[in-house]
């Protein structure tokens, strides 16, 4: 499903060339939890954004579906994230304005092959999947850290993307509501059969994945589980 | 931009400005209404001022139509048939002469200089509202003589001492006082003031009236000669019409329209206020697209990591950018509405107390027209200020707007 090759990621930071990473080769296949970890400065989240296409690669090429990212226009990718990928970021990253229902359909309201009715319908849906349906007509400021991150993996979900990419979704939730979380993303990975890309650097996080690709200095130097 | 599009912009704009800073949008429709009323206000007193001098110019010194001698000559002669072939034109409701001459007048100790103007007053009624401006005494009747009406300029005021006075007067004087008028041709008589009146327009109050009856006694003959003929138009009939009508039944003094007597003289005035208008406008627009470049730029900088993240989740940055665009869409229409209503409400405040100086009074002069046409420099000068910072930001580069 999604397949890289030499994947590089040089940062300039005045005369010093930063490998942020450093030849990753990798090949995720549909339905597999992979869990990507290491230290802080190993390129982990520079990988999510590469693989969901929030950044570009200073050389190399991502394929998702068949699809060589690097030769998408800016719209077409613009699409293809809309379409095909979800995202859940560390800080929630909702729109502070919008009630939950609001936040959660935005995605789906920009969906050209979708009604009203089928995207109202698809917001309700799975805000009763993560329980917080009878919170809908709230604001973000209105819930906790763990609710509002569960909003943001329901506005992930709401389109059923090809791949929902995670980054370190418990960074800012206490043990308890990180496991909520957790739980969450194995239910829809079990019962949609959803791949999911997540970075952590949590340890006990490890119980959830399929698979786990440990990074070092930009480079993969474990990967376990691989299907 | 499709419909779908345009509907996720306008409700992120919307729930923007209901859920964001209330005090924030308040201050920025507040902004936007004083720029508006600065550019409205300057531009409608100056419109004011010059209503005010043309409908003083109109009612007490040429009417709608001013007919004068001919090159050369001193007077209208043949008076009585000229009036009547005037009066029995399409679209003249009166036409009435005016005779004046130089005098001198005295009461008590004080003496003044003025000109006496002979008026048929039955007629003037029909052409000026002087005689709706008595503030003492009474209008006069055609048949009066020895007695004259005096504008509050020339009679004065008791209870100010001459050194102390704006203009010279005669010190206060009341009707039915006696005053003395030496003409220049020598004839002195006493009259009674019947009445006193103030209009707001210098040259008028600086005049005393009397009949032409009275004038006819000065000179010693049947009068049958005028200064002028001023010409009052029935509703609904140009200035334009009228002169074209007088000169094609063959009226050979000079004929002017109002019009024409204001492109010469007050004319220039007005265009003066015109080009201070104009800078006055363009003042008002850069302030306006400045600030509130300034305030979306901000908000848009404060918004950048959302930005960032609205874009990673694959809402176009068109979407983004009309977003921001249609949040200054919808400040600069309610900062209009209350502009207008602003300058609506300061409009009704100078009607009842109008700016009055010796020389003229002022009022807030606004058309339709002057509303709409400012409405629309604000409303386009509003929407090119927001729409830069917003375009600016939405190319921003995902990873720099979710790192900011």
């Amino acid at each position: 499903m999604i397949k890289t090759e030499n994947l590089r990621k040089i940062y300039e930071m005045g005369a010093v060339e930063v490998k942020a990473l450093d030849g990753i080769d990798l090949d995720i296949a549909k339905g597999e939890f992979v869990g990507i970890m290491g230290p802080s400065g190993s390129g982990k989240t520079t990988l999510l954004h590469m693989l969901g296409i929030l950044d570009y690669p200073t050389t190399g090429t991502i394929t998702i579906d068949g699809i060589d990212i690097g030769t998408l226009t800016d719209y077409e990718k613009t699409m293809f994230r809309l379409y095909k990928l979800g995202y859940v970021f560390q800080d929630y990253a909702l729109v502070a304005e919008l009630t939950v229902a609001e936040n959660v359909c935005l995605p789906a309201m920009l969906r050209q092959d979708r009604t009203e009715a089928e995207y109202t319908k698809a917001t309700r849906e799975i805000l009763q999947e993560i329980g917080l349906y009878e919170r809908r007509n709230h604001l973000p400021s209105e819930l906790s850290g763990g609710q509002q991150q569960r909003v943001a993996i329901a506005r992930a979900m709401v389109n059923r993307p090809d791949i929902l990419f995670a980054d370190e979704p418990c960074a800012n939730l206490d043990t308890e509501s990180s496991r909520t979380v957790l739980d969450l993303f194995h239910r829809i990975n079990e019962e949609m059969d959803q791949t999911i890309v997540m970075v952590s650097h949590e340890d006990w996080h490890k119980e959830y994945f399929h698979r786990i690709i440990r990074l070092r200095d930009g480079k993969i130097v474990e990967d376990m589980g691989k299907k | 931009m499709g419909k779908k599009e345009l509907k996720v912009a306008f409700l992120l704009s919307l729930r923007a400005l209901q859920r964001g800073s209330r005090a924030s949008t308040f201050m920025t429709v507040l902004i936007i209404s004083l720029c508006f009323t600065n550019m409205i206000f300057l531009p409608g007193l100056f419109n004011g001022i010059g209503q005010g001098i043309t409908t003083q110019i109109v009612d007490y010194e040429v009417g709608n139509v001013l007919v004068s001698p001919r090159a050369g000559d001193q007077y209208i002669t043949d008076l009585d048939a000229t009036l009547d072939l005037i009066n029995h034109m399409p679209g003249v409701e009166r036409a009435t002469p005016h005779y004046t001459k130089g005098a001198t007048l005295k009461f008590r100790d004080r003496t003044l200089g003025v000109g006496v103007r002979a008026i048929i007053p039955s007629d003037e009624k029909y052409v000026s509202p002087l005689y709706t401006k008595m503030i003492a005494g009474t209008y006069l009747g055609d048949g009066d003589t020895g007695e004259v009406i005096i504008g509050k300029t020339v009679a004065g005021d008791s209870s100010v001492r001459q050194e102390d006075e704006f203009q010279p007067s005669l010190g206060g004087v009341r009707v039915g006082d006696s005053i003395t008028i030496e003409y220049g041709n020598g004839y002195t008589k006493d009259y009674r003031v019947k009445g006193i009146y103030l209009t707001g327009w210098s040259s008028s109050d600086s005049t005393v009236y009397v009949t032409m009856s009275d004038m006819e006694l000065v000179e010693g003959q049947a009068l049958d000669r005028a200064d002028y003929i001023t010409v009052k138009a029935k509703p609904g009939y140009s200035e334009k019409f009228i002169k074209d009508e007088l000169q094609s039944y063959g009226v050979a003094p000079d004929v002017q329209t109002t019009a024409d007597l204001l492109s010469k003289g007050v004319g220039r005035v007005l265009q003066s206020f015109a080009i201070i208008n104009m800078v006055s406008l363009i003042v008002s627009v850069i302030i306006t697209t400045v600030v509130l470049f300034i305030v979306i730029t901000i908000k848009t900088l404060n918004n950048r990591k959302q930005i960032g993240i609205l874009k990673a989740i694959g809402v176009q940055k068109e979407v983004i950018m009309h977003s921001y665009g249609f949040q200054v869409i919808i400040l600069a229409i309610a900062g209009i509405v209350l502009g207008i209503l602003m300058t609506s409400l300061l409009a009704l405040y100078l009607s009842i107390n109008p700016i009055v100086t010796p020389e003229w009074s002022a009022t807030l002069y606004l058309t339709p027209t002057d509303i709409l046409m400012n409405s629309l420099i604000l409303f386009l000068a509003a929407a090119v200020a927001g729409y830069v910072p917003a375009w600016r930001v939405s190319q921003e580069d995902i990873q720099k707007s979710m790192r900011a």
